[in-house]
């Protein structure tokens, strides 16, 4: 049987990226905390002041920890908290890494873009992502032409964007598809194409690189372009579905049966509004069931937000991530998530961050440890003393009794913390 | 057959009778899978294998080398007698190879494992592929990675673990990258995932003064047995094991000064970073080959160990300065890879790859294609070209490679190298490859 204040800490932990103790305290119940979660009432933080390169040579991707540290501080104090857990979710389901793009200020303009409309349309975040220049970086659109069909994108956004595996389309409709999506580059600075009537760095059509040959895709014939292309696909049932059915698994932890799926989906394909398909989700009996709670694995990024909020004085530590003239070197919590496979910026791949048991393994356990590294000094004994407030700090209410013993057992602050962070409650969400 | 007849209708003790005729039987003619297969005990469904259910070790190691994003194929081993290879790659095939057998040669940049192919301790197998391709990564990885054989995530060295290692040796198999494979990902097994030599060390703040006090109480977390039924028990199941795996892998890898931050560390991993420009995650085959050579010639040598995120091979555009690259790490890192082996002739190594390249290119670049070569080499593989060539002039309607060998045949030669069976892993029968010395 799970206490209501667990129960409290779940719905925040599946709502937001994590909030702070203080904040979880006032919240008197289920209803309450997802009224919090969901209220986006306060204004949004301003953003980055980034200076804008003048060259695509000697980028210094190193530069991408200003962002980082940038965006884990929302994370850990933005009141907008469903607009956090969205923003994660739209990172990792549109993955790009800095990897390839390489240019840390795309990577920054393709996260404005992803809050803008994170809690909005889903339709539009599409249609500015398929044209999003760190995205025609990461998958290739800018070489995508007429004549020299580059599916990268093509491929992806059926698959793991929109439709899903097993979504309905052919190879054909990769290409298809691909040659809708041909003819948008980047407006690259000091390069022998720059054009002067459009922004730098941003992402521009040109005609005479797109196909503009009759096309056949899912069924619809036409001289589709990109959003035509992006129309037909939205129109498909099983993209209402797909995006619904990864929705529900990131909030309520589990799979959607087929009905479920498909009551949620074909609603959410009817205009795909992203905040009224939480509302839905959040309505679902599973949402709250005592079965959800902790039956996630707790991301990296979620244990490091989780303890930026517990303990005072910890930082998510985007300053001082930069050290080294040369801007290659990893501070110690940016060499931690490093070695968890877990950068925000940095997927290991299209299909976004590792997830599931995965998580579970030796490695990711020990590594958890290295975290540590954002709490820059001891902790305070007054914070530790009583061990039960030492776990409400950390959002975790129902510990078990050995839990509870191992930390009993140590006198030392810091070695209450470490212990608290790496416990098996903190490990699940 | 379903899972459940498998299970209702095979005995184990009567299962493992017949693996130990068959191991006997393999052993006698070097390689024998199709001994085994004609057992009836031994024709199973795909998932669902529980610790035990297969043979126990053999004292063998198999490594896998994955070259994650798709290599290019047509750039390793190189057609020498078909001029369409040139008309398919007019400013990218690869005009000085290292001719093998008049018939095919090896990229220039690997000049090393083209000597080892002389000294007959190489496989080359071409024409590796599946039916109906799917020409995503992730697909395809998918694939490769699940070996399709039933049900679930679980991938096949995952099921592999699950029927041999299960829950009690995450060091039987270790994978080296950024994180842990899916290939080794089991439903009732854990695999180590490592990413460079400091093993499964934390890397801990100064104030944390007592980090063996610190590791110690949290091995307290780990109750005595675990029912594992909830997520939160599975990490205390977890927690328990990893206690005794940082032992044993902290053995393997020798005596590190702390691991947490000395200026040498801090040098190598300046320099790892500038050679890899700024890749994070990302580590070379040479360093992870390094790495795997030291396990190996440990005492908790795994029984597998599996290589990956070693580059980026998916070369849609700038392959003619990005794959030479990829090419001449491949090379420097088994050169010394079997170098530090010494007379350990219990190593294979496999190179894996989700997808080859197309043959016709891009401009810069290659797209993503289908079949593909790979190697398996070490001091048993009796060396020398297997599979079927690719055919550049019979292309499929996107213009990809037919192929003829299953990649599972490779798995199954693979599990036939770490002596069990491999249907109940692959869900099928695939005859393993001869390239193993009698």
């Amino acid at each position: 049987m799970v206490s209501e204040r667990e129960k409290v800490a779940h719905v925040v932990r599946r709502l937001s990226m994590g909030v702070h103790p203080d904040r979880l305290d006032a919240l008197a119940d289920t209803d309450a905390a997802i009224a919090a979660a969901l209220d986006l009432t306060a204004p949004p933080a301003p953003p980055l002041e980034l200076p804008v390169p003048t060259d695509y040579r000697n980028q210094r991707t190193g530069e991408i920890a200003t962002a980082i540290g940038w965006w884990a501080g929302q994370m850990a104090t933005s009141s907008r908290l469903v607009e956090e857990r969205l923003v994660w979710f739209w990172h990792d389901h549109f993955a790009t890494s800095i990897v390839k793009v390489r240019v840390p200020y795309l990577m920054y303009q393709q996260q404005l873009t992803i809050r803008e409309h994170a809690t909005g349309n889903f339709a539009d975040l599409l249609r500015a992502i398929s044209r999003d220049p760190a995205m025609l970086f990461y998958l290739d659109g800018i070489t995508n032409q007429a004549q020299q069909v580059n599916e990268n994108f093509g491929r992806e956004c059926m698959e793991l964007f929109t439709l899903g595996i097993g979504g309905g389309y052919t190879q054909e409709d990769v290409v298809e598809a691909s040659r809708a999506f041909s003819g948008w580059i980047v407006n690259v600075p000091g390069r022998r194409f720059t054009r002067d009537d459009v922004p730098l760095w941003s992402a521009y059509f040109v005609p005479r690189r797109h196909d503009a040959g009759e096309k056949t895709l899912l069924g619809t014939t036409g001289n589709l372009d990109m959003d035509g292309a992006l129309d037909v696909i939205l129109g498909q049932p099983a993209t209402g579905r797909f995006v619904a059915s990864k929705l529900y698994r990131e909030l309520v932890g589990v799979e959607p049966d087929d009905r479920t799926a498909a009551r949620l989906g074909d609603a959410f394909a009817s205009n795909y509004a992203i905040l009224p398909l939480v509302e839905a989700i959040v309505g679902e009996a599973a949402f709250t069931d005592d079965t959800a709670v902790r039956a996630k694995a707790r991301t990296p990024v979620e244990k490091l937000v989780g303890l930026v909020q517990a303990v005072p004085g910890a930082g998510a530590a985007g300053e001082g991530a930069d050290r080294g003239r040369r801007n290659r070197q990893l501070s110690p919590l940016g060499q931690a998530l490093r070695t968890m496979g877990y950068i925000p910026f940095v997927p290991p791949n299209v299909g976004g961050f590792p997830a599931g048991e995965s998580l579970l393994g030796p490695h990711q356990l020990v590594h958890t440890f290295d975290l540590l590294a954002a709490v820059p000094t001891a902790p305070d004994a007054a914070l530790t003393d009583d061990v039960d407030t030492l776990f409400a700090r950390f959002g975790l209410f129902d510990v078990s009794d050995r839990s509870r013993d191992v930390v009993a057992g140590e006198r030392d602050p810091g070695r209450r913390v470490a212990l608290v962070f790496t416990s098996p409650e903190f490990a699940a969400i | 057959m379903t899972p459940r007849d498998w299970e209702a209708g095979v005995s184990r003790r009567r299962f493992l009778t017949g693996l130990g005729v068959a191991a006997g039987a393999a052993a006698a003619s070097g390689y024998g899978l199709t001994v085994w297969r004609r057992d009836p005990a031994t024709s199973a469904g795909g998932d669902r294998l529980a610790s035990g259910d297969l043979a126990a070790g053999n004292g063998r190691t198999l490594v896998v080398v994955e070259m994650g994003g798709g290599n290019d194929g047509l750039s390793t081993v190189v057609p020498l007698d078909d001029g369409t290879y040139h008309d398919l790659r007019p400013t990218l095939a690869v005009t000085d190879p290292i001719d093998l057998d008049g018939h095919v040669g090896l990229n220039p940049k690997l000049p090393k494992l083209a000597e080892r192919f002389a000294a007959g301790q190489v496989a080359v197998v071409e024409g590796i592929g599946y039916p109906e391709p799917d020409l995503s990564h992730f697909g395809s990885f998918d694939i490769w990675w699940s070996a399709r054989g039933g049900s679930g995530n679980a991938g096949w060295l995952g099921k592999y673990l699950d029927g041999t290692v299960g829950f009690d040796d995450p060091l039987a198999a270790i994978s080296i990258g950024p994180g842990p494979s899916r290939a080794l990902l089991g439903e009732q097994s854990f695999a180590t995932s490592i990413a460079d030599a400091s093993g499964l060390q934390p890397r801990l703040p100064d104030w944390v003064d007592d980090r063996d006090g610190l590791l110690a109480a949290w091995a307290g977390f780990a109750p005595a047995s675990v029912d594992a039924a909830t997520l939160v028990e599975r990490v205390e199941r977890a927690i328990g094991l990893t206690g005794t795996a940082r032992t044993d892998l902290d053995r393997a890898l020798g005596e590190r000064p702390g691991g947490d931050g000395g200026a040498a560390e801090e040098e190598a991993t300046e320099q790892e970073a500038m050679a890899g420009q700024g890749r994070y995650g990302d580590r070379t085959v040479v360093d992870s080959l390094a790495l795997a050579a030291q396990l190996v010639t440990s005492d908790a040598k795994p029984r597998v160990v599996y290589i990956s995120g070693i580059g980026d091979f998916d070369t849609h555009q700038g392959q003619a300065t990005r794959h030479p690259v990829l090419m001449e790490q491949l090379d420097t890192g088994i050169e010394q890879f079997f170098a530090a082996l010494g007379d350990d002739e219990d190593v294979m190594l496999m190179t894996v790859s989700e997808f080859g390249r197309r043959p016709a290119e891009n401009g810069s670049g290659t797209d993503h294609g289908t079949a593909n070569v790979h190697f398996v080499a070490g001091a048993k593989v009796l060396g020398g070209r297997y599979g079927t060539p690719p055919d550049l002039h019979t292309l499929d309607r996107g213009g990809n490679l037919e192929h003829h060998v299953d990649f599972r045949a490779m798995y199954a030669t693979a599990l036939d190298w770490l002596g069990v069976e491999s249907r109940p892993v692959l869900g099928d029968d695939f005859e393993a490859l001869p390239v193993f010395r009698p």
